[in-house]
């Protein structure tokens, strides 16, 4: 489903160039799990960016379905994250002034869905936010504001969910009730996951778990249950 | 304190870029109420602070003819007599051009107060004495000018040949309305009997100046217990001041008001350059209060930052508005003796400008400082959005304390404090209704935006949800565009009717000429020279005749208990006959007479006058006529058309009534206005006592006069515009961070850019035509108020030219700001991911 060919990145900081991803190979096919680890700075972000059609690398190529992400337009790009794509951030990222049910419902809204509100509202119902449906993220807590995410990145029933440390600005409870959530959610829609996360314990229930260090993209655990999802 | 100021200045040196529209809302607002302030002030003082010398004298007795002896006596008697002789009258020049003054003589007494000042210098009666058999005359600066004459030169008043012997450069009881009524032209006594001008029929006015040590009321008191039942009128230079300074205090406080609207529009300015900058330095606020800095001393050094920065802005508005009110106290002064400026006089109306600038700052920056204020350091840390901050009540009853000093230092401002008060409740009234407005807009935006009809137009739903999400720019956009275009759109309303009315209306129907004083005498040779204008179409002379209304059904008026019946009794009436209703009044109330009536006399009232009396159609009336009474039926009532009516008849009778009184006509000529000059040179050299006007010219001086109204309103709508253009930027600045927030975050939702631009321009032109649906039905109400009843303008308006304005201004500034904002609006998603918004 998603295929990274040689994928390289860099950014030039005055005379100096720093190596993001260093001719990056992958393939991870639809419905698996992919975490990925690594320290700080080491291009985590930059590769959900390249994954999501947001940043140009600087070699190689994104496919994504067979389409090659590097030659689409930024519309059909934006299409294509409209249609496909889900993304969780770290710190939520929900409109302030929309209320949980709209913010949810924003990709189905965006893409002009007359039943946006009502399969909105079923999914925070599904996930325990029935009763909060009109409050605003500033009424809500850290936890609620990440299932409110949660549920507008997956609203949609898209084929790729992007996570970007989705537990991260949660304590170890509450994280860990979010991150159960998430992986239950993808394993009813069989959607496909690219998860970027610090904890192990986490990153561990998925498929395959990578680490990226130094530009480059190495296999930590061997794969699970996907018979059919390759290594590096 | 003292580590509060440093803390506060080195934090606002690297900050003020920011802080730029504060600066710039600021500055304009006081530059331009200390400018109108300076300038009143200027005016004011020179008209009021000697107004004996503006009057002539104390007192002054007003007599249509020569007071008796034994009245000049007693008045002698009791002080310093001056006598004046004003005569509307027209000079010819040699050339034989002819033109309309005022001619006044004077005796030895004048003037009672201060002195005239003659190019070259000499003493007035040495001016206008006889040389070589020849009298003197001095000359009104701007009519010498404008007839291009200079000392030496030989002019023709009635009869007399006179020479120009000086320019007049000050007088100082110079009329304020010389330069429409007629530029005086000063004689001698001698030289006013050979002018042979006095006649039976003419209407000289015979002002009796008196400069005395008595209190002029009581004067004026003792001199009516005298002198019992008579019509002289009598004025104490008191009431002059009086109802000058009201005058005066209405048309600055207008002037004043434009000021003060641009300082208000301003101030939401400060409040949003202050919101915005506030936001940005969130993280400082955090840091303080980590390191210990208690929330009072917080709250103190950014107050000391917003009074730094109001400080310098008001100080240069008041540089700049102390320069501007002298460089129009320059302009002024050619017209109206001002007071020379000097820092004693400006001071006062410059120092209160710069307060009422810093008091403005501190009232609209509170809110903003208070909702800063709320932000805990560690919600900030936690990333909490912002916007789930609200101004707490602590800080709104502070907004609410400062804001009484402004209003306090507003009525000190505004010369006239009720006009000051009756703004302050225009604009609260003006605040709630736009507040009512502002809630049922955003509450009709969010219903539109969840509309399922408008499910697969996510850029018009975007649109409409900027218009009610929180930190919308609806609020801010319509109080400042809105109440600067609701004032640009009652100015284009205003000055299109009156320009309409004028062109379209007068040119029409008026005369080339209207003459007054053709005397009975005169009338057929007057006739016979007009007739020689070869494009003459018609002549209409009817007769001028002046008399009182003295009994209504009876009952004398002079002893009717009512005051204004009594008063009324004493005026003095233009009576005339219908002909071919010359003066174009309508009647409103009756009906005129058949054509052929020949009957008992009947009459016809002018509106007002009728009214005054509680007339009714069908009363029997009185009137007094040279001495002798003249009975008539009232059969109509009649009003005036403002600019039509040149006469301002207040009875026209049936033919026939008045022919017993007729010494006079007065007469309207239509002719080609290009013959007009020529017939009236030709009448002025033949009949000297007639006085002639031509239309072209006041009609001319009519556009000049709208031409310049014109320019001053586009000049109150231009300074409007630019403040509320600046608070345009301030609420951009202010939401700035947001759009780019929410638009990075739909694009990385999926949203595609062109839609994301779409939807800013189409919540931008949702703006524009809310603002200008806003300023055209505003604006044309108070055009409408204005036009019907200040300036009595009963023709319907059309409200378009306004609308017009309105959209055109509001669509280009507000498309100018999303531009403006698309331009800045540059989109990270990596900021999204990288854990920063």
């Amino acid at each position: 489903m998603i295929r990274l060919n040689r994928l390289s990145m860099h950014y030039t900081l005055g005379a100096a160039r720093i190596d993001i991803l260093r001719e990056v190979e992958l393939h991870i096919g639809a419905g698996e799990r992919i975490a990925i680890a690594g320290p700080s700075g080491s291009g985590k972000s930059s590769l959900l960016l390249l994954l999501a059609g947001l940043e140009r690398p600087g070699a190689g190529s994104v496919e994504f379905d067979g389409v090659a992400l590097d030659r689409q337009s930024s519309d059909q790009l934006a299409d294509l994250r409209r249609d496909h794509m889900g993304i969780v951030f770290q710190s939520f990222h929900l409109v302030p002034s929309l209320s949980a049910l709209d913010n949810a419902a924003l990709p189905l809204e965006i893409a002009g869905r007359r039943d946006a509100r009502a399969r909105a509202q079923t999914l925070l119902e599904k996930i325990g936010l029935g009763q909060r449906l009109d409050h605003y993220p500033a009424q809500l807590s850290g936890g609620e504001q990440q299932r409110v995410a949660i549920a507008r990145a997956l609203v949609h029933r898209p084929k790729l969910v992007l996570a970007d440390e989705p537990t991260g600005n949660l304590d170890d409870r509450t994280g860990a009730a979010v991150g159960e959530l998430l992986l239950q959610l993808n394993a009813e829609s069989n959607t496909t996951l690219v998860l970027v996360t610090h904890d192990m314990n986490f990153a561990n229930r998925c498929d395959r778990v990578l680490r990226l260090h130094e530009g480059r993209l190495t296999e930590v655990t061997a794969p699970r249950e996907h018979d059919h999802a390759h290594a590096v | 304190m003292p580590m509060l100021f440093r803390l506060a200045w080195r934090d606002l040196r690297g900050s003020t870029r920011t802080l730029w529209v504060l600066c710039a809302c600021l500055a304009l607002g006081v530059t331009l109420i200390a400018a109108s302030g300076g300038l009143y002030r200027q005016v004011s003082a020179g008209l009021l602070a000697d107004t004996r010398t503006l009057f002539g004298g104390d007192l002054e007795v007003r007599s249509r003819s020569p007071l008796p002896d034994d009245v000049l006596a007693w008045m002698h008697s009791r002080g310093q007599v001056s006598r004046l002789i004003e005569l509307r009258t027209m000079l010819m020049t040699e050339s034989g051009e002819a033109h309309l003054v005022e001619l006044q003589s004077f005796d030895e007494h004048y003037p009672l107060y201060g002195s005239v000042e003659l190019a070259p210098p000499a003493p007035l009666a040495d001016a206008l004495a006889p040389q070589a058999g020849t009298w003197g005359a001095a000359l009104d600066r701007t009519l010498a000018e404008r007839l291009g004459l200079a000392v030496g030169d030989s002019i023709e008043l009635g009869s007399a040949r006179l020479e120009v012997r000086a320019l007049i450069m000050r007088q100082p009881d110079r009329s304020l309305r010389a330069d429409w009524s007629g530029p005086p032209v000063l004689i001698a006594a001698g030289a006013l009997a050979e002018t042979a001008l006095l006649q039976p029929g003419s209407r000289p006015a015979h002002r009796y100046r008196v400069r005395t040590d008595a209190a002029p009321d009581d004067w004026r008191t003792a001199f009516a217990t005298a002198f019992p039942g008579t019509d002289w009128e009598i004025r104490t230079f008191i009431e002059r001041n009086a109802r000058l300074g009201e005058v005066l205090g209405q048309i600055g406080s207008g002037v004043l008001l434009i000021g003060i609207s641009a300082l208000f529009i301003g101030g939401l300015g400060v409040f949003n350059s202050v919101h915005a900058y506030l936001q940005g330095k969130l993280g400082t606020l955090a840091t303080l209060r980590a390191i210990g800095l208690r929330d009072r001393q917080l709250a103190a050094m950014y107050l000391i930052q917003i009074l730094i920065l109001a400080a310098a802005s008001s100080l240069v508005g008041i540089v700049l508005g102390g320069l501007l009110a002298l460089v129009g106290g320059g302009l002024v002064g050619e017209r109206l003796p001002l007071a020379a400026a000097s820092v004693r006089l400006l001071a006062e109306p410059l120092a209160l400008a710069g307060l009422f600038g810093v008091s403005t700052a501190v009232t609209f920056a509170l809110p903003a400082l208070g909702q800063a204020l709320t932000v805990s350091p560690a919600a900030l840390f936690r990333g909490i959005d912002v916007d789930a901050t609200r101004t707490p009540r602590r800080a709104w009853a502070m907004t609410a304390g400062a804001a009484v000093p402004a209003l306090g230092l507003m009525l000190v401002i505004m010369p006239d404090a009720w006009f000051g008060a009756g703004f302050a409740l225009a604009l609260a009234l003006t605040l709630a209704l736009l507040e009512g407005m502002v809630r049922a807009l955003r509450h009709i935006a969010r219903r539109l935006s969840e509309h399922p009809l408008l499910a697969e137009r996510f850029a018009l739903r975007l649109a409409l949800s900027g218009l009610h999400r929180p930190g919308s720019p609806l609020r801010p956009t319509l109080l400042s565009l809105g109440t600067a275009l609701t004032l640009l759109v009652a100015s284009t309303l205003v000055v299109h009717a009156l320009v309409r009315t004028v062109e379209d209306t007068v040119p029409a129907r008026a005369p080339a000429l209207v003459f007054y004083d053709v005397t009975a005498a005169d009338k057929d040779a007057f006739a016979e020279l007009m007739a020689q204008s070869a494009t003459l179409g018609q002549l209409d002379l009817a007769p001028l005749v002046l008399g009182r209304l003295i009994a209504v059904n009876g009952e004398t008026l002079r002893d009717s208990d009512d005051s204004r019946r009594s008063l009324e009794a004493r005026d003095e009436h233009k009576l005339s006959y219908l002909q071919n209703n010359f003066d174009q009044v309508v009647i409103e109330r009756g009906a005129w007479w058949p054509a052929d009536y020949a009957g008992p006399p009947r009459v016809a009232m002018e509106d007002r006058e009728a009214d005054q009396l509680g007339l009714k159609v069908g009363d029997r009336l009185r009137f007094e006529i040279l001495g002798s009474t003249l009975d008539a039926e009232l059969v109509g009532i009649y009003a005036q058309k403002r600019f039509q009516s040149r006469l301002w008849l207040e009875a026209i009778f049936t033919d026939g009534a008045l022919d017993p009184f007729i010494t006079r006509y007065v007469g309207m000529a239509y002719l080609d206005p290009a013959e007009a000059a020529a017939a009236q040179n030709r009448i002025a050299a033949a009949q000297p006592n007639v006085v002639s006007v031509r239309t072209e010219l006041l009609l001319n001086e009519a556009r000049g006069i709208l031409g310049r109204a014109a320019s001053g309103l586009s000049a109150i709508g231009a300074v409007t515009l630019l403040a509320s253009l600046l608070v345009l930027i301030s609420v951009i600045a202010a939401n700035r961070m947001r759009h780019v927030y929410l638009a990075t975050l739909l694009h990385t939702l999926g949203t595609r850019l062109g839609v994301i631009r779409l939807g800013l321009h189409l919540e931008y032109f949702l703006l524009a035509v809310l603002t200008t649906a806003f300023a055209t039905i505003v604006g044309s109400a108070l055009a409408g108020i204005l036009l019907h009843h200040r300036l009595q303008l009963d023709t319907p308006f059309a409200w378009w030219p306004g609308a017009l304005v309105a959209l055109v201004v509001s669509v280009a500034s507000l498309g100018l700001g999303a531009q403006h904002l698309l331009r800045r609006l540059r989109l990270s998603p990596a900021a999204l991911l990288r854990g920063t918004d």
